[in-house]
């Protein structure tokens, strides 16, 4: 068997090779609920991480796997860049549940990359986009079971703008984020 | 199994000799998950989305690149031996001095009009992949005194599912700097010579350009906690 190809950071140059100018506009065949996902990033000083690459993830609407491409880019999947601010945005549509092999069902989520400088193998986390008493059944959430812990995947709906989901992600020390490895 | 390998071979996040992982990485372990339906699946780039000259860069200016020419051939192959068809690998790399096209790319270096350093390319049917591009130069940085990075050629690999996205980077043989790089040594000892090209001249172009070989592996789409 061959041994895997280990793991290496991005390092801090990638912006003009790795993103794309329109890479924070998920593509879908089909048309959903318009939603951002949008927050910063922030390291253990609580220092916002200003060259991070964020990744995404996600079903489409109905819950569907949209694997296929005829667009200009895949679907369903979401690539940008933070900012000096440690900020990040994705537009996309509002992910439908959706059930693994044994029957269990995924609340409405998105799966996430984090790769930066001083990360020498991605992070890789679900965010959830449904409050903490609808994703109780979820796979990762009975994983995590701590709600303090679980609370750090929930992003949380902007009082002023219903469209705007917020998740701000710390990758160490207080408040740090779960993260996952498959 | 999986499991194993990838413990073996893969870096800790927190490795203190590569200064940026101290503020960077999780303090918490990681929660072990199997892939959900959709990290089973991944994003399928098109075909239109790569064009053929985008693995070839030392086309992109008007004129050559400076540097040492080279191929770069290899294959993506999953743990289990099965090639990766059809999958988007991308590469970006410093040019032949050293130096980057980024506006924080300090390094007292020229840069190269006709060298972006960026390419990108689908695997064929057999998980194969050929770059042609230059030897990226060594460069210095600030993690410690006297510190300079290794050559190396940085790549993005997608696999056929989310759960096998790779980052990672090809070194050269011989490099007197590989001993001394932080980045380079956080790769468990076994693993460090899977991160290392190998030099196949009859892959090069007579007269023209040296032959690498690079070949990597990614873990399986489908692998679980319980190895199912």
């Amino acid at each position: 068997m061959p041994k895997l190809t280990p793991s290496q950071t991005v390092g801090p140059f990638f912006a003009r090779e790795l993103i794309w100018p329109d890479g924070g506009t998920v593509l879908f065949p089909g048309h959903g609920e318009r939603i951002t996902l949008t927050g910063r990033v922030f390291d253990g000083t609580g220092a916002p991480i200003f060259d991070a690459l964020f990744e995404t993830w996600q079903a489409d609407a109905a819950g569907k796997v949209s694997s296929g491409g005829e667009g200009a880019r895949p679907y369903g999947y979401g690539r940008v860049s933070t900012n000096t601010e440690g900020a990040y945005a994705i537009e996309t549509v509002m992910p439908g549940a959706f059930t693994g092999p044994g029957g269990e069902t995924y609340a409405p989520q998105i799966s996430v990359s984090i790769f930066a400088r001083g990360l020498l193998k991605a992070l890789q986390t679900r965010v959830f986009l449904a409050p903490l008493d609808e994703i109780k059944g979820d796979p990762l959430a009975r994983a995590i079971g701590d709600p303090a812990r679980l609370r750090t995947l929930i992003a949380t709906r902007d009082p002023g703008n219903p469209r705007v989901y917020r998740w701000d992600v710390r990758l160490r020390g207080a408040g740090e984020a779960v993260f996952i490895e498959f | 199994m999986a499991d194993t390998s990838a413990v073996d071979v893969h870096p800790p996040y927190l490795y203190p000799d590569y200064k940026s992982t101290r503020l960077r990485a999780p303090a918490q372990p990681l929660v072990r998950v199997a892939p959900s339906p959709l990290e089973a699946a991944g994003p399928a780039f098109p075909k239109h989305f790569v064009k053929n000259s985008e693995a070839d860069l030392t086309t992109w200016g008007k004129s050559a690149p400076l540097g040492e020419k080279m191929v770069l051939v290899g294959r993506v192959l999953d743990e289990g031996g099965r090639p990766v068809r059809r999958s988007l690998v991308e590469v970006w790399q410093a040019n032949a001095s050293g130096k980057y096209p980024h506006p924080v790319d300090d390094h007292e270096a020229p840069l190269d009009p006709n060298f972006l350093g960026k390419g990108q390319l689908l695997t064929d049917d057999e998980g194969r992949y050929r770059v042609v591009t230059v030897k990226p130069g060594a460069y210095p940085w600030q993690n410690h005194a006297f510190g300079w990075r290794p050559a190396h050629i940085h790549f993005s690999l997608f696999g056929n599912a989310y759960a096998q996205r790779l980052i990672t980077q090809m070194f050269f043989p011989g490099d007197p700097l590989l001993a001394i790089d932080p980045i380079f040594n956080s790769v468990p000892e076994a693993g460090r010579k899977l991160l290392i090209a190998d030099l196949d001249l009859e892959h090069g172009v007579e007269g023209v350009a040296l032959g690498y070989r690079f070949d990597m592996v990614l873990r399986g789409a489908r692998a679980t906690p319980m190895g199912v």
